[in-house]
């Protein structure tokens, strides 16, 4: 039998890596519910938040009871990391796993990841690039929206590291992707600056921040649905606000 | 430009993008597909709120239907497969209107924008609750877990 620490620790680990891993709250919740069933728990209640979780588990008949808080401070996207928690936890509801086991493997997920960074401006740049061509853009234009995804995701995780607040950091990625669209206009002739742009900011947009807020919001988790919805409507507002500044500057000092 | 660049870029970008969202890589082609599947559909439908509804519901069902086949989260394939039907094209021309002082079409603009997205959201959340609510093998299952 798993100690109680044990238990409560590879629970935490868990849900915590999955809320700061981008997963839905819910998740994060069914995630709690069904490893402790498959650890013997007696009674289980978990609140998961975007910013936090909060759990208190009844672990034998004698009612010992022990809660905990988890704070989520960092909200990142990595659907890997959100896969090997999904299957962790249902090898553990499955029995196959023990609490101790799932700990150390939740321990390794939550190491310090391989940076694979050329990959990721890589796909960065390639993707704001097909996008533009998907929008409608022509060759030149890809070349400017390849340089405009590159220098995004060169600029953003320095900027994450100064822990500079996501909302400020996703305004300058559309300053960022704004200028750089503008001087391509002017280095190269033929550049169409509304798919460039448009296609740039595409790999910017909160999609699974929506998607999840409307899961969250449907299956009555309204408080944390209303959290994302917020924290999508923000995000895009302030890129929007990046992409509006470069603009109005540019054109006061073209003309 | 012709349908199919449009579509190939499409599908470059849906699996970029995934890269860039850390997916496990044997779930990127999969997104890839069905990320052409929807657009494709959108550029049928055309570019009103209907059209953007309808290419989401198919990517919505189609990412359920393959989460259950490789038993794997929903939303590792809606993540990347939704994102070329996102109207960032919209939000770009809304900006601009809103820079240039030309508030009446930054409304009209913005509207549709917000039109769609809300169509991509609903349609997406309806695939969700479908799948959930008839998931025969979690109801099969329950008894055994209690």
């Amino acid at each position: 039998m798993d100690s109680i620490t044990t238990t409560l620790d590879a629970v935490c680990l868990a849900s915590q890596l999955i809320l700061e891993s981008g997963g839905e709250t819910y998740r994060a919740e069914e995630t709690v519910e069904r490893m402790c069933q498959g650890l013997g728990v007696k009674h289980v209640d978990v609140l998961a938040l975007p910013t936090g979780l909060m759990l208190t588990l009844t672990l034998d008949a004698e009612d010992n009871t022990i809660s905990r808080i988890v704070r989520v401070h960092t909200r990142s996207i990595d659907l890997n990391r959100v896969d090997k928690c999904n299957d962790i936890s249902r090898r553990v509801a499955s029995g196959s796993m023990s609490a101790e086991e799932a700990l150390r493997a939740l321990k390794e997920i939550k190491g310090p990841k391989k940076e694979k960074r050329l990959l990721l401006i890589a796909a960065s740049a390639l993707s704001a690039a097909s996008f533009t061509m998907m929008l409608g853009g022509v060759w030149v234009d890809f070349f400017v929206s390849f340089f405009c995804g590159a220098l995004v995701q060169l600029v953003l995780p320095p900027l994450s590291h100064l822990r500079v607040p996501p909302l400020i950091s996703s305004m300058i990625a559309g300053a960022l992707t704004t200028l750089m669209a503008l001087f391509g206009t002017l280095a190269l002739p033929g550049v169409t600056i509304e798919p460039v742009i448009s296609g740039a900011i595409m790999p910017l947009l909160p999609g699974l921040a929506v998607t999840n807020a409307m899961r969250d919001t449907i299956r009555g988790d309204l408080v944390s649905g209303g959290a994302r919805i917020m924290e999508a409507i923000l995000s895009v507002m302030m890129l929007a606000a990046g992409i509006g500044l470069m603009l109005s500057i540019w054109g006061g000092v073209r003309a | 430009m012709s349908w199919w660049v449009q579509l190939i870029a499409c599908g470059v970008a849906a699996a970029s993008f995934s890269v860039l969202m850390h997916q496990p890589w044997k779930t990127i082609p999969v997104t890839s597909l069905i990320g052409i599947a929807g657009y494709s559909v959108f550029l049928l439908l055309g570019s009103s709120t209907m059209g953007f509804f309808l290419a989401s519901l198919l990517i919505g069902v189609l990412c359920e239907i393959c989460a259950r086949l490789m038993k794997r989260a929903a939303t590792l394939f809606v993540t990347g497969a939704i994102i070329p039907l996102v109207p960032g094209i919209g939000l770009y021309n809304t900006m601009l209107y809103v820079v240039e002082g030309n508030y009446e079409r930054a409304v009209s603009v913005g509207a549709a924008t917000l039109l769609g997205i809300c169509g991509i959201a609903l349609a997406i959340t309806m695939s969700s609750v479908i799948f959930t609510a008839f998931h025969p093998k979690r109801q099969k299952e329950a008894p055994h877990e209690e």
